[in-house]
């Protein structure tokens, strides 16, 4: 059975991570154990593992011994959009367990992008004791001068051009284990839902190209394909869409039949998903991982469960995406067809676990909502607006 | 075979007590299944497992056993070499040729099986018969309420296991969807009674395990699943669908659900524990469409989407399946127990139009009158 190495330099790290914000737990190192099921994440123990055991032991178990190593991670960051909460959550969780974290944020950091969230929290990254830089990946080189990483990931790039420079820098600075956020909407539609690990993907996505690439070019690399995130701190609306019209009494438009399903995480899963691979780089080696939560939902669902989550009445009105043109996009912001993936591949390989629970969550997520005062922003409904006259739908009191 | 009146019938006279039946032709004729069952098993042990499967010989009661999932099942159940008991009323026969088995292996079965006839509503009866009898293993296909279930447990006071069909159909309606296992159950569902049959197997603390398919299809299927389908694209008419066709079902191949009736047979794990079992990928309802025609090598095929609430159909139902989204995660099963389904939609679809619908077998008659409904007033709006 696997043992605890004795890692003396381990012991340093303790005093970096005495500091963690209220979503995440604090673990103190000296507090691990080794059981047959935990690996040395095991802080996050209240939410995941712990209930349900595992009856078999898979050998990516034993591998934790080796994986209780601290190691120097370097996140490439987006500047916004809907992954860049991916970083930020990864970026904690990770010093939690007691690694070395730098977070490289693409662009500048006095940009206009740094005043949105998750930016606007990068301070708890460094109080966590993480690095926090800015620069160009095409300047990779001169912007981390002098440092090397056991492990990257890249969290920005959507094809090669983007990529690339990130990757061959991280080869020729000797990281051992390149990890990437990729994206579920590579997949191709299909009859047979879920989109499962080594379905056929859009040959022509950017992603795939990269995936391919690193494939190639690392001995040690995963490839993580993620839908939507809810989660404090996020770039971009998710549930935000649906209590704005909730919490005005305003109906919730959804094209098509609102039958759609979708996978919504909250975020800790892809955090929780990626430091597994961290910690589990053997296991995780040469693998393309579904980075969601393991339930679906469909629209209305989803809708429905935002207003459970508020305390009040939902209307529902469905529509014609067809009818509106070319503000169909702008509309709605989730594709409108059968959008869903599950997370087999983490769950067989690296033995993790989902612990997004929407109707739970969601309400955490009103709380928020209301606590920065959104419920009581003005906002315009113009696209909404012009489905409902379509309609012929009343708009509101 | 000679009808008893309420007599277990002895079909031959001596029985080998322990060994696996050395038959190396596949059971299942046509497709997947091949006796190296043994082998699978030990592959999808979960390492460091010492768990020796159903290597004695049992004495098993089916409950049922003649109509579908039991055909196979008990096929399976005499090839590893148990005493096998089918309980039924008689109404359909004891045994039938699989489509396309060899006489051979069908007589080789036949000889073995023994039927126990009479009607499992009469409790007294149950009692008394199985009393007499004692069995080891009770395999319930056909239950359906949870009375029906306590004379055969005060029968057998010292049985093994009691291993029950028990349905997907039990949970209740979710936004949050796949199905698991301990999601919540609908205790008002027209499946109350499968429920209520599970609620009464952990009451007793009999050593149970609860099994719950979705939508069950092969070859013999006497619910119309596929055979609906493979009617009208033979046919060469529309496929008509309620609503989007965007729902999400699931269906499970027979032979994969009775190899995984097999696989908790004497299973510690799998004591007092209820799995979703069927295919591990689910469908849209436009998608079985499709599925089902490139089974039967039938072109793309026309599907026409209408609101059920716009017509009146009377007592019939003019689409098989629950207009809802409707599917479970197998993941349970696989994980515990390393049950993993063997076929595909489309390779499963394709195995039951060959051995059946595709020879010119089917159960019900084409029955194309909803479809004119739905057909006519489309015609008439347009």
């Amino acid at each position: 059975m696997a043992t605890l190495l004795s890692s003396s330099s381990s012991s340093s790290l303790v005093s970096s991570t005495n500091l963690s914000p209220p979503s995440l737990p604090s673990l103190s190192l000296s507090s691990l154990s080794l059981s047959s099921l935990s690996p040395s994440s095991i802080s996050l123990s209240h939410r995941s593992l712990s209930s349900s055991s595992r009856k078999h032991s898979l050998s990516s178990f034993t591998v934790k011994a080796v994986a209780s190593e601290k190691k120097k991670v370097l996140i490439v960051n987006t500047n916004s959009g809907g992954h860049a909460v991916i970083g930020f959550y990864f970026a904690k969780e990770l010093l939690d367990s007691g690694h070395h974290v730098t977070v490289l944020t693409v662009g500048d950091e006095g940009s206009d992008k740094m005043k949105k969230p998750p930016f606007t929290r990068f301070s708890e990254i460094v109080e966590g004791g993480g690095k926090t830089v800015w620069g160009d990946v095409g300047a990779i080189g001169s912007v981390l001068e002098g440092l090397t990483f056991d492990v990257v990931l890249d969290n920005n790039g959507k094809d090669l051009d983007t990529v690339r420079p990130v990757a061959d820098w991280a080869k020729s600075t000797g990281v051992g284990q390149f990890l990437f956020i990729s994206s579920a909407g590579i997949y191709k539609s299909t009859d047979e839902p879920p989109h499962v690990e080594g379905d056929t993907v859009k040959a022509d996505a950017g992603h795939v190209a990269v995936e391919k690439y690193i494939s190639e070019v690392f001995g040690n690399w995963a490839s993580f394909r993620p839908q939507y995130m809810i989660g404090s701190g996020n770039n971009k609306d998710c549930e935000e869409w649906f209590f704005d019209r909730i919490v005005r009494g305003r109906p919730v438009p959804i094209p098509g039949s609102g039958m759609q399903l979708t996978n919504i995480s909250h975020v800790k899963d892809l955090s929780s998903m990626l430091t597994k691979a961290v910690e589990n780089p053997t296991a995780a080696s040469g693998n393309i991982f579904n980075c969601v939560s393991d339930r679906a939902v469909t629209l209305d669902g989803m809708a429905k469960l935002c207003a459970k989550a508020a305390g009040l009445p939902v209307e529902i009105v469905h529509y014609d995406p067809k009818s509106i043109g070319s503000d169909a996009k702008k509309a709605f912001p989730f594709r409108n067809m059968h959008f869903y993936a599950e997370p087999r591949a983490a769950k067989d390989l690296l033995g993790w676990k989902s612990t997004t629970n929407l109707p739970e969550d969601l309400k955490e997520r009103f709380e928020e909502y209301v606590k920065i005062g959104r419920d009581k922003k003005a906002i315009k409904f113009d696209i909404d607006d012009k489905i409902l006259e379509s309609l012929k739908v009343p708009a509101a009191v | 075979m000679a009808g008893g009146v309420a007599a277990v019938q002895h079909n031959f006279k001596s029985y080998p007590s322990v060994s696996i039946l050395p038959s190396s032709q596949s059971t299942f004729c046509g497709t997947k299944f091949i006796t190296s069952i043994q082998y699978k098993r030990k592959v999808c042990q979960p390492k460091g497992a010492l768990t020796v499967m159903a290597s004695s010989s049992k004495k098993i009661l089916v409950m049922g056993g003649t109509r579908f999932i039991g055909i196979f099942l008990s096929r399976l159940l005499v090839e590893e070499g148990h005493q096998v008991t089918l309980f039924t009323r008689g109404k359909a026969p004891v045994t039938q040729p699989l489509p396309g088995e060899a006489d051979e292996a069908y007589n080789a079965f036949k000889s073995k099986i023994l039927h126990l006839k009479g009607d499992r509503k009469d409790y007294d009866f149950v009692r008394t018969s199985l009393a007499a009898e004692g069995f080891d293993v009770v395999y319930d296909i056909n239950g359906r309420e949870a009375e029906e279930v306590e004379p055969i447990l005060d029968a057998l006071p010292n049985l093994e296991q009691y291993i029950y069909c028990s349905s997907a159909g039990v949970y209740l309606k979710s936004d949050l969807l796949p199905h698991r296992e301990v999601d919540a159950v609908d205790p008002k569902s027209r499946h109350k009674g499968k429920l209520e049959t599970e609620a009464l197997l952990e009451s007793k603390g009999v050593n149970y395990t609860s099994i719950r398919p979705v939508y069950i299809y092969g070859p013999l299927n006497y619910n119309p699943v596929e055979e609906w389908f493979f009617h009208r694209l033979k046919a060469g008419r529309p496929i008509p669908i309620p609503n989007s066709g965007l729902q999400v079902t699931q269906l499970g191949h027979v032979k994969d659900l009775a190899q995984a009736f097999i696989k908790v047979l004497g299973n510690a794990k799998a004591s007092k524990q209820v799995y979703n079992i069927s295919g591990d990928r689910y469908v849209t309802f436009d998608g079985l469409a499709r599925a089902c025609a490139k089974a039967g090598g039938f072109p793309v095929p026309e599907i026409i989407h209408y609101n059920p609430k716009e017509f009146d159909f009377g007592k019939k139902k003019a689409f098989p399946f629950r207009d809802q989204h409707f599917f479970a995660s197998v993941e349970k099963a696989k994980e515990e127990l390393g049950i993993v389904p063997e076929y595909g939609l489309v390779e499963g679809l394709t195995d039951s139009y060959n051995l059946d619908f595709g020879r010119g077998t089917f159960r019900k008659e084409a029955d194309f009158s909803t479809d004119d409904i739905i057909l006519g007033k489309s015609l008439v709006l347009s």
